[in-house]
């Protein structure tokens, strides 16, 4: 039971976020982490891994300094790792970025790949299923429940009323929601293993990718305009001296509320 | 079920990744590279060095002003200009105020001691993330994330650390990703762990290092950078001073530096032997900025990030023995700043550097012994930056006398060069110090403006949540407090009656939180431990001693990159 699990680097949940006007594209130059929900990801296939054998490879887009995310997922348990680096892939939108992934995915063996249910900077959640497009296989998406039988795989689906059962023969695309495990913590031996780990840096050519569908350029998305929202203004605050609900109904009726 | 738990060996081991252990790590493996290419004696090889660090990353937990003395920094990276070292600007234009509370008086020179020309205006948290970088690609193994939680004795002698165990919930149960700690075996430990240091407390008083010496004292820095306008302050301009907001009995000053691309870094040390129990440094700082000379800088700017730390100035009599049977203490956990100067990186840098000859030393004679390295210790009373300090060996104590009688003491020590008081004045422990609030007030109910409150506009001035969160502080929730309470006793009784609980005021990250049920009157205190920026003033200043600060999971704290 091979599989690849797709990581991505992005920046730290408390660092300011700031879009750069010119291209609308978030400023990386600050902290940043493997994205909190590919943790999910990593951590459920090296369970599957443990209980079934074979392999994991990480597969992950992004800048050179992305090497971090992917050592930490080599730290926690994953077996190698293959970083796709070109600055022609800067910008590169949900289709790009799928196109990108499946292309490297082709290069390794898999049975299985999980991706982690969305990124916290982009928050499209739509990588997965343009990635099982662009591969041929099914895709099961939200998953909450993940359980390898043999050459299938049934899993439970998250919905807003409970969950959904699925069976699926492999190979398929998986993505994981947060709460599906408790991810490892990197032990210090793991780190230090980590570092003696292969991890394939590929550029573009080495890929054989088509340059005309990556990057800004290559994006169908459009980013036109972008804005940050302006601060909440401070509420109304009544303090009850007895005529509390009166206050109440009349700032309800001010508002046109009731 | 016995677990297992991993046990790593290494030659050196640093706790604390601050600029003390990252120069000591990068000095001793450059010494180790060049004794091997030289080709004398016994080949080194494979000698393995590793960096505990607490914080989500190296930086991640420096703070300071800062104002750096550039010297060891030059003999440890020559090219340290070459090498991209991240220097905000080169201190060309300084200043010195007494404020009262609107006016300001300027002082006709810059008293010798803040004399900063040739001196470096630097974010601690970038100089650190910057050495880090040289230190991996020297081969030393950095290890953030990780807290040394207990130190490992054998025989006698300090044989390492255990780090601490991961994926323990709030009740104290494993969780599914439990994760022990790893025991770091090493030849040598060396402790960087920065001011107040939690093991360095307790080799401390293992081995009694602090024999005949003064007890520590602290002073604590709150601080935030700001984002101006352009052309507000030139890189490098730094402003010191002294006077309002703090009473004449309290001890501190303001400081405005200059940084690059228009920033700048403001901020206020109160020193943590203060006697009134209404005092709130982060409130004092507060204060600070509403003086008209700092609010019309920050007019139209923006507030980046925030941050505190104690520093510990207790000065050349509280420096502990610094080498101890298996280790060295280094830096400000050895307390080897220079209070009257507010410097102690050159100190750090300087003492990180002697500790790593003397381990080179030592690993070149395969005698580790303590004898050998106390030859550490005897390099550093014989450095610049240590004949300094002595110098200055009555600062501390002087200024505890209040401000003007202080800076009189002051004045006259340096002009003499230490000589008025030429023995060691005494000093007692800054929690020691606090007075009953009946006391200091001669009223349990002071009024608001005797005590200094003040309110938050969120525009110039903000509250310790909002401040906390431009700290980037968080810890992971599901795990026991950190801070532990000795006795909720202690501070639903006496504390509460003598003191009014100063905790929740003199914790600058709003850590501590009272609440009393109107209906009962009952107290119940809160420990919000997330919000902890891992300063250390409570482990200082809790007049019963009563809060213990204990590293919590790695990788929690603040997140600091331009402190």
């Amino acid at each position: 039971m091979n599989i690849a699990v797709c990581v991505k680097q992005v920046i730290d949940t408390e660092a300011e976020k700031r879009l750069d006007p010119a291209t609308w594209r978030l400023d990386r130059n600050v902290t940043c982490i493997l994205n909190p929900y590919d943790e999910y990801a990593v951590e459920e296939a090296l369970r599957i891994k443990e209980a079934h054998g074979g392999e994991v490879t990480a597969v992950c887009m992004g800048p050179q300094k992305a090497e971090d995310a992917v050592r930490k997922s080599l730290a926690m348990g994953v077996d190698s790792a293959v970083l796709v680096v070109d600055e022609a892939l800067t910008g590169s939108d949900v289709q790009a970025t799928a196109y990108v992934l499946a292309e490297a995915l082709k290069g390794i063996q898999w049975d299985l790949v999980i991706f982690g249910v969305r990124s916290t900077d982009g928050e499209t959640g739509c990588v997965p299923a343009a990635v099982a497009e662009r591969l041929g296989v099914p895709l099961l998406s939200t998953l909450a429940k993940v359980e390898v039988q043999g050459s299938s795989v049934a899993v439970h689906r998250e919905t807003e009323q409970g969950y959904v059962s699925y069976e699926c023969p492999l190979p398929a695309v998986l993505s994981v929601i947060k709460g599906i495990n408790e991810p490892r913590y990197p032990s210090m031996k793991g780190i230090m293993g980590a570092k003696k780990k292969p991890l394939d840096v590929k550029d573009a050519s080495a890929l054989g990718l088509d340059t005309a569908q990556v990057g800004l350029s290559g994006s169908k998305t459009k980013v036109l305009s972008a804005r940050i929202p302006e601060p909440r203004k401070a509420g109304v605050k009544i303090e009850d001296d007895g005529t509390g609900a009166q206050k109440i109904v009349e700032f309800l009726a001010s508002q046109k509320l009731v | 079920m016995t677990e297992t738990r991993d046990v790593m060996e290494v030659d050196v081991l640093f706790v604390g990744g601050g600029i003390a252990s990252l120069s000591s790590a990068l000095h001793l493996s450059k010494l180790i590279k060049a004794h091997n290419q030289k080709g004398d004696g016994k080949k080194l090889d494979e000698v393995t060095i590793a960096v505990l660090e607490k914080g989500f990353s190296i930086g991640a937990h420096g703070i300071s002003g800062a104002v750096m003395a550039p010297g060891p920094l030059k003999e440890l990276v020559p090219d340290f200009l070459e090498k991209g070292a991240p220097l905000e600007g080169e201190v060309k234009k300084e200043s010195v105020y007494l404020l009262t509370k609107t006016g300001k008086i300027k002082s006709p020179i810059t008293p010798p001691p803040l004399n900063n020309h040739g001196n470096y205006v630097v974010s601690m948290a970038r100089l650190n993330q910057w050495m880090g970088g040289l230190v991996e690609d020297n081969g030393v193994d950095l290890f953030p994330e990780f807290a040394g939680v207990e130190v490992l004795y054998e025989d006698g002698r300090v044989i390492g650390v255990r780090t601490g165990d991961k994926g323990i919930d709030a009740g104290g149960d494993k969780k599914p990703n439990y994760e022990p700690g790893t025991d770091l075996h090493a030849r040598v430990t060396v402790l960087g762990e920065g001011s107040r240091g939690s093991l360095t407390k307790d080799v401390i008083a293992h081995f009694k290092l602090d024999a005949g010496k003064n007890p520590p004292g602290f002073e604590v820095g709150v601080k935030e950078v700001w984002q101006l306008p352009e052309g507000r302050i030139e890189p490098g301009e730094i402003i010191h001073c002294m006077g309002y907001p703090l009473k004449s009995d309290t001890f501190g000053g303001g400081f405005v530096y200059g940084m690059k691309d228009n920033l700048v870094s403001v901020g206020q040390l109160t020193s943590l032997d203060y006697s009134d129990p209404f005092i709130d440094p982060h409130r004092e700082f507060q204060r600070f900025k509403l003086h008209p000379l700092v609010s019309a800088l920050l007019k139209d700017g923006r507030l980046i990030q925030y941050g505190a730390k104690t520093a510990p100035v207790g000065g050349y009599f509280s420096v502990p023995k610094l080498a101890f049977p298996g280790g060295v203490i280094i830096g400000d956990a050895a307390n080897l700043f220079n209070g009257m100067k507010i410097k102690g990186i050159d100190l750090a840098m300087r003492s990180g550097m002697l500790a790593a000859q003397a381990i080179f030393e030592g690993l070149v004679a395969d005698d580790l012994s303590e004898a050998r390295l106390a030859g550490y210790e005897k390099a550093m009373a014989d450095s610049n930056e240590m004949k300094n300090l002595y110098k200055v060996r009555n600062f501390h104590q002087a200024m505890t006398r209040g401000l003007y009688l202080g800076l009189t003491t002051v004045a006259l020590q340096y002009v003499f060069g230490g000589r008025v008081f030429k023995n060691r004045l005494p000093a007692t422990p800054d929690h020691a110090h606090l007075k009953k609030v009946t006391e200091k007030y001669g009223t349990a109910t002071p009024s608001a403006e005797a005590v200094g409150d003040v309110k938050y506009d969120k525009q110039l001035t903000f509250d310790k949540e909002t401040d906390v969160y431009y700290s980037g502080a968080t810890h992971e929730e599901a795990q026991p407090s950190h801070l532990k309470i000795e006795s909720f006793d202690v501070c639903y009784g006496p504390c509460t009656e003598q003191f009014q609980n100063p905790c929740v005021r003199f914790c600058p990250a709003g850590v501590y939180e009272m609440t009393v049920d109107e209906a009962t009157g009952k107290r119940s205190l809160k420990v919000n431990f997330s919000n902890c920026v891992h300063c250390k003033t409570c482990d200082v200043k809790d007049p019963f001693e009563n809060i213990q600060w204990v590293p919590p999971e790695g990788g929690g704290g603040p997140k600091y990159t331009v402190v």
